[in-house]
C-alpha cells in the first residue's frame, strides 16, 4: 500500500494519464490527415458546379445536386424542427408542472436514444406511405419525407438544449417583469426568450449538425436520385445528400480507384463542414457560459446589496468576507441604473401588449399543441414498432440463426454481434476516456494545450458517424488489413464514443466540491489517494451513466460499421476478432430496404433493438437515481 | 514555540498577499487572527500547512519554522506536514461518507486497516472532538447528514485522529448558529491541552473569549501581535484599535 502510494507511482499514474488525454488530438489529426490523403487524388475530379453525378455510367462527379440535397433537406428539417422545438423546451421549462416535466424530460430523451435505423425503418413503412397516399404520388419517397423524419431526429437536441438556456435564465428577471404586472406569457416572450437567445441559437446549431450528419434514416426515406428539385420547392422531388451517397457507395466501389477517393474528397467536404458548424456552436456556447456567469454575478450583487441596505450580515456570513463601504456605493448606483433603464424598457413594451389575458391563453395553447405533435410523433414510433413487432417476438426469433435471408427464422447471430462488436469498443474506449477525463479534470493546467486538447475532443464529438465509417474503412480494413471484422468494427465505434466518454468522465469529476477536496488534503492524503477515495467514488455514477449512454448510441449506430464490421447473413457467429459479424442495426437496414416481404422479421429486430435501448436508459435513469439517493 | 514564520512574503501571481509577517506562535495555547476581510489572515494559516500550494501561481519568500525546519523547502513532505498540522474550514465538510469511515480517512490512506485500531481512534478522537455520546447509536449514518456544528466538531474529530501537533481553524463557527458556536469555543478550550491551535475569527468576541494569544492583520502585514488581552485592552498600535473599537472594518 505504501509502496503503491509512493511520489514515483504518482508521477508515473499522471504522465499515463497525460497520454491517455493526448489520444484525442492524435486522433482527429490522423482521421483528418487519412481522410485528406486518401480524398487528395479525388478533389481534382470533382467538379463542384456540375449537376450530373453520374460515378460508374460516366465517370462524371458532378456534386452541386448532393451539396443542393444537403443543403436543403437540412433547411426543410431545420424549418420543421426549430418552432416545434423551442415551442416544446418553453412548455417544458416555463408551463408544465413538475411531474409533466420529468415526464417530458424523460420522454425527449427516449426520443434521442432510438437509434437512426430504427427512425429510418419508421419513416419508410409509415412516413412514407402516407405522405404517398395524403399527397396522391407515385411514391413518397421524397425530400418531404427526408426532412420530417430528420426534423423529429433532431428535436431532442433542440428541446433540451434550449430548455437548459430557458431554465437558467436568471429568477430575478421573471420576478422583476411579475412586480410591474406582467402576465405569465408576457414574461416568457418579453423577458425569458430573448435572455435566453444565445443559447436557444446554439440548440438550433447543434440540431442542424445532428441533420448534417445522419446517413442511413435518409438513406432509407429520400429516395436517393441525384438530382436538385424541380422547382426548386418541390418537395416531392427526390433528392440525396452527400451522406447518403457515401453511404450507397463506398460499399460498393473498387478500392483505390478514382471514384473511391472521390468519395473521399465528399467526406472530407463533410467533415469541413460539419466541424465548422459544430465549432460555431461552441464558440457561442462559451460565450453564452460567460455571459450567464454576468447574469449570477449580476444576481449575487443585488443580494449582497439588499443585505448591505437591511443591515443584514447573512451575506458577510455566507460569503466570509465584507464589502466595504465604497464598493457598496459603487455598486449601488451601477444597479440602479442598470434596474431603471430595464425598468423603463419592460414597461414600454408591455404596454405595447394586446388584451394580455386572452394572448396568453392562445400562447399557451399553441405551446401545448407542439409539445402534444412531439408526443404524437414519440408515440406513433413507439406503438407501429411494438405493435406490429410483438407478432415476431419468440425465443426462436432471438435464438436461431437466419432463414430465407432473414424473412425467416431469427436474429440471434445479429443480437450477439451488436454486443460483441459494442462490447469490445466499450472495453477499449472507458479506460482511455476516463483516464484523459481523469486528466483534465484534475491535473490540466489551463494553458493552450489543455485548449488543444479540449478542441480536439469538441470536434472527435462532431464528426458524423459515416465519416468514422471511411475512416475505419480506409484505416482499418484496409491500411492495417484487418479486413471487414468484429475488430475494426469495435476500433471505429470506440473512436466515436471516446469523446462522450471522456466528457461525462470530466464534468463529474468537475463536480467534486472543492471543500472535500481541500478537507482530504488537509488530512495529508496525496492527490492520487485523494482522487481515488474522495473524487472517483463521487463521480462514478456519472461516469457509469457515460458509459451507458455510449453504450446506447453505439449499439444503434449503423454507418460506422456497415463498411468495418458486418456482413447482411453470416451462418455462424465469429469465431476469430478478425471474422465478419452480424449486427442488428444493419440487419434491419438490409431487410427493410433490400429484402422484400421480409417486414415480420424487421418489425421484430427493431423492437429487439428498441427494447435494448430502453432498458439500457431506465438502466441508466436508474443507477443515477440510487447513487443520487445516496447522497 | 512551536512554528515560526521569518520574513514570511506569499504572492499570488502579481498580487502581494502576505508582506514580511513574522510571528512566533506557542505550544498548547490558542493563538487568534484577527483582521477585516483580505487582509491575509486565511493566506496566513493556510501557509502553515502548505494548503496555498493547491493554488496556481502562489509563489513564497522568508521562511517559516517548524520542527527545526524551513517547511517552504522543496524536499518538504507536505504530505506528512498536513498529518501534524491538522486543519478546519470555515464550512463544515465531512466526506459524503459514515461518520466511522470520515473519522479514520486519515488512517486508512495510512494504510492503517486494522479494525482494532480504527475502532479505538474511532472512540477517543469522537471522545476528545465532544461528539461521541451524540452520535453513538449512529456511526454507520451519512456524515453528512448531522447538523452543521456536529459536522465541524466530526471534521475536528477527523483531524484529531491524525494525531497532529497544531490544529488550524479557518473561521471554524462562522456557518453555525450561536449555540452551536458555544460547543466548538468551549472545545477548543479542551483541545489546547492537547494540541496548539491557531483560529482565524471574523468575531472580534471570540477571539477575546477563547485565545490566550492574538495577532491583528491588515492589508497583507500583521500590524500587532501579543497576549490577547493586551490586544484587546491596550493595544499599542492606533490601527489595531480602531479595529477593535469598531472604527472601522
Amino acid at each position: 500500500m505504501a509502496g503503491f502510494d509512493g511520489k514515483f507511482i504518482e508521477k508515473i499514474i499522471e504522465k499515463g494519464l497525460f497520454l491517455f488525454s493526448l489520444a484525442s488530438i492524435v486522433f482527429i489529426v490522423f482521421i483528418m490527415l487519412f481522410i485528406f490523403f486518401e480524398a487528395l487524388p479525388g478533389f481534382s475530379q470533382m467538379d463542384l458546379l456540375g449537376t450530373k453525378w453520374a460515378p460508374v455510367e460516366g465517370g462524371k462527379f458532378g456534386v452541386a445536386p448532393l451539396i443542393a440535397g444537403t443543403l436543403l433537406v437540412t433547411l426543410l428539417s431545420l424549418i420543421i424542427a426549430v418552432p416545434l422545438g423551442i415551442s416544446t423546451a418553453v412548455f417544458i421549462s416555463e408551463v408544465a408542472p413538475q411531474e409533466v416535466k420529468l415526464f417530458l424530460k424523460s420522454a425527449i430523451e427516449l426520443l434521442a436514444g432510438i437509434p437512426s435505423v430504427v427512425y429510418g425503418f419508421f419513416g419508410l413503412i409509415v412516413l412514407v406511405e402516407v405522405l404517398r397516399i395524403s399527397f396522391d404520388k407515385p411514391t413518397g419517397e421524397s425530400w418531404l419525407a427526408g426532412s420530417i423524419l430528420l426534423g423529429v431526429m433532431a428535436l431532442p437536441t433542440i428541446i433540451s438544449v434550449a430548455e437548459d438556456a430557458i431554465s437558467s435564465v436568471p429568477k430575478g428577471f421573471r420576478e422583476a417583469s411579475y412586480a410591474l404586472g406582467a402576465t405569465k406569457w408576457q414574461t416568457i416572450w418579453r423577458v425569458v426568450v430573448p435572455s435566453a437567445l444565445t443559447g436557444i441559437t446554439v440548440a438550433i446549431v447543434l440540431g442542424m449538425g445532428r441533420v448534417i450528419g445522419e446517413t442511413i434514416a435518409l438513406m432509407m426515406v429520400t429516395g436517393n436520385s441525384a438530382i436538385i428539385p424541380s422547382p426548386l420547392w418541390n418537395v416531392f422531388s427526390q433528392i440525396r445528400t452527400l451522406t447518403s451517397t457515401l453511404g450507397i457507395e463506398t460499399g460498393e466501389v473498387a478500392q483505390g480507384g478514382i471514384h473511391f477517393h472521390v468519395l473521399f474528397s465528399l467526406a472530407f467536404l463533410l467533415l469541413v463542414i460539419t466541424l465548422a458548424v459544430n465549432w460555431i456552436a461552441n464558440y457561442s456556447l462559451n460565450r453564452l457560459r460567460h455571459g450567464n456567469n454576468h447574469h449570477n454575478n449580476k444576481e449575487k450583487m443585488i443580494f449582497e446589496l439588499k443585505n448591505a441596505i437591511n443591515g443584514n450580515s447573512e451575506s458577510e456570513t455566507k460569503n466570509g468576507r465584507k464589502l466595504n463601504e465604497e464598493m457598496k456605493r459603487n455598486i449601488l448606483s451601477s444597479i440602479m441604473d442598470f434596474h431603471l433603464r430595464k425598468f423603463e424598457d419592460l414597461q414600454n413594451r408591455i404596454s405595447r401588449m394586446l388584451p394580455s389575458r386572452l394572448t396568453q391563453k392562445i400562447a399557451f395553447s399553441m405551446l401545448t399543441l407542439s409539445t402534444l405533435v412531439v408526443l404524437f410523433f414519440l408515440g406513433s414510433i413507439i406503438f407501429y414498432i411494438v405493435s406490429n413487432g410483438l407478432g415476431a417476438m419468440s425465443l426462436e426469433f432471438l435464438t436461431q440463426f437466419p432463414k430465407d435471408i432473414g424473412r425467416a427464422g431469427g436474429i440471434f447471430p445479429a443480437i450477439i454481434g451488436s454486443f460483441l462488436l459494442v462490447g469490445f469498443a466499450l472495453l477499449m474506449a472507458i479506460p482511455i476516456g476516463i483516464g484523459a477525463g481523469i486528466y483534465l479534470a484534475e491535473y490540466s493546467k489551463d494553458n493552450i494545450f489543455t485548449k488543444a486538447i479540449r478542441n480536439a475532443i469538441e470536434c472527435l464529438n462532431g464528426i458524423p458517424s459515416i465519416v468514422f465509417g471511411l475512416f475505419g474503412l480506409a484505416f482499418f480494413v484496409l491500411y492495417l488489413k484487418l479486413g471487414i471484422s468484429l475488430v475494426a468494427g469495435s476500433l471505429t465505434l470506440a473512436m466515436m464514443v471516446l469523446p462522450t466518454i471522456i466528457l461525462t468522465t470530466k464534468q463529474s469529476f468537475k463536480a467534486t466540491p472543492m471543500e472535500w477536496k481541500e478537507g482530504s488534503y488537509s488530512l495529508g492524503a496525496t492527490k492520487l489517494q485523494t482522487i481515488r477515495r474522495i473524487c472517483l467514488p463521487n463521480s462514478l455514477s456519472g461516469i457509469i451513466t457515460g458509459a451507458i449512454l455510449s453504450f446506447e448510441r453505439a449499439i444503434g449506430e449503423t454507418a460506422p460499421i456497415m463498411f468495418t464490421a458486418v456482413v447482411f447473413s453470416g451462418r455462424f457467429l465469429p469465431d476469430s476478432p478478425l471474422d465478419p459479424v452480424m449486427a442488428l442495426p444493419f440487419h434491419l437496414f438490409v431487410l427493410s430496404t433490400s429484402v422484400p416481404n421480409s417486414n415480420h422479421n424487421a418489425y421484430g429486430t427493431a423492437l429487439v433493438l428498441l427494447m435494448i435501448v430502453i432498458i439500457i436508459h431506465f438502466a441508466a435513469l436508474h443507477i443515477r437515481r440510487k447513487f443520487k439517493g445516496r447522497e | 514555540m512551536i512554528i515560526q514564520a521569518k520574513n514570511y512574503n506569499l504572492w499570488y501571481g502579481l498580487k502581494h498577499v502576505l508582506k514580511n509577517i513574522n510571528i512566533e506562535i506557542e505550544e498548547k495555547k490558542i493563538t487568534a487572527l484577527i483582521g477585516p476581510s483580505g487582509c491575509g489572515k486565511t493566506s496566513l494559516i493556510k501557509s502553515f500547512n502548505r494548503m496555498n500550494d493547491l493554488i496556481e501561481c502562489s509563489r513564497t519568500g522568508g521562511e517559516i519554522i517548524f520542527r527545526e525546519k524551513n517547511i517552504l523547502d522543496r524536499e518538504t513532505d507536505v504530505v506528512g506536514l498536513r498529518k501534524s498540522i491538522g486543519m478546519i474550514f470555515q464550512k463544515p465538510n465531512p466526506f459524503p461518507m459514515s461518520i466511522y469511515e470520515n473519522v479514520v480517512y486519515g488512517l486508512r490512506i495510512d494504510g492503517e486497516n486494522r479494525k482494532g485500531e480504527l475502532d479505538s481512534a474511532v472512540e477517543k478522537s469522537l471522545n476528545r472532538a465532544a461528539l461521541l455520546e451524540e452520535v453513538r447509536e449512529c456511526l454507520y449514518s451519512l456524515g453528512t447528514a448531522l447538523s452543521g456544528g456536529q459536522q465541524q466538531r466530526l471534521c475536528i474529530a477527523r483531524v484529531i485522529a491524525t494525531k497532529p501537533e497544531i490544529i488550524l481553524m479557518d473561521e471554524p463557527t462562522s456557518a453555525l448558529d450561536p449555540i452551536a458556536t458555544a460547543k466548538i469555543e468551549d472545545l477548543m478550550n479542551e483541545l489546547k491541552k492537547h494540541y496548539t491551535v491557531i483560529v482565524v475569527t471574523h468575531n472580534m468576541q471570540q477571539a477575546a473569549r477563547v485565545a490566550d494569544y492574538t495577532g491583528f492583520m491588515y492589508l497583507g502585514e500583521l500590524v500587532e501581535f501579543g497576549k490577547t488581552k493586551q490586544i484587546f485592552e491596550k493595544p499599542k498600535n492606533e490601527l489595531t484599535e480602531n479595529y477593535i473599537t469598531g472604527r472601522f472594518g
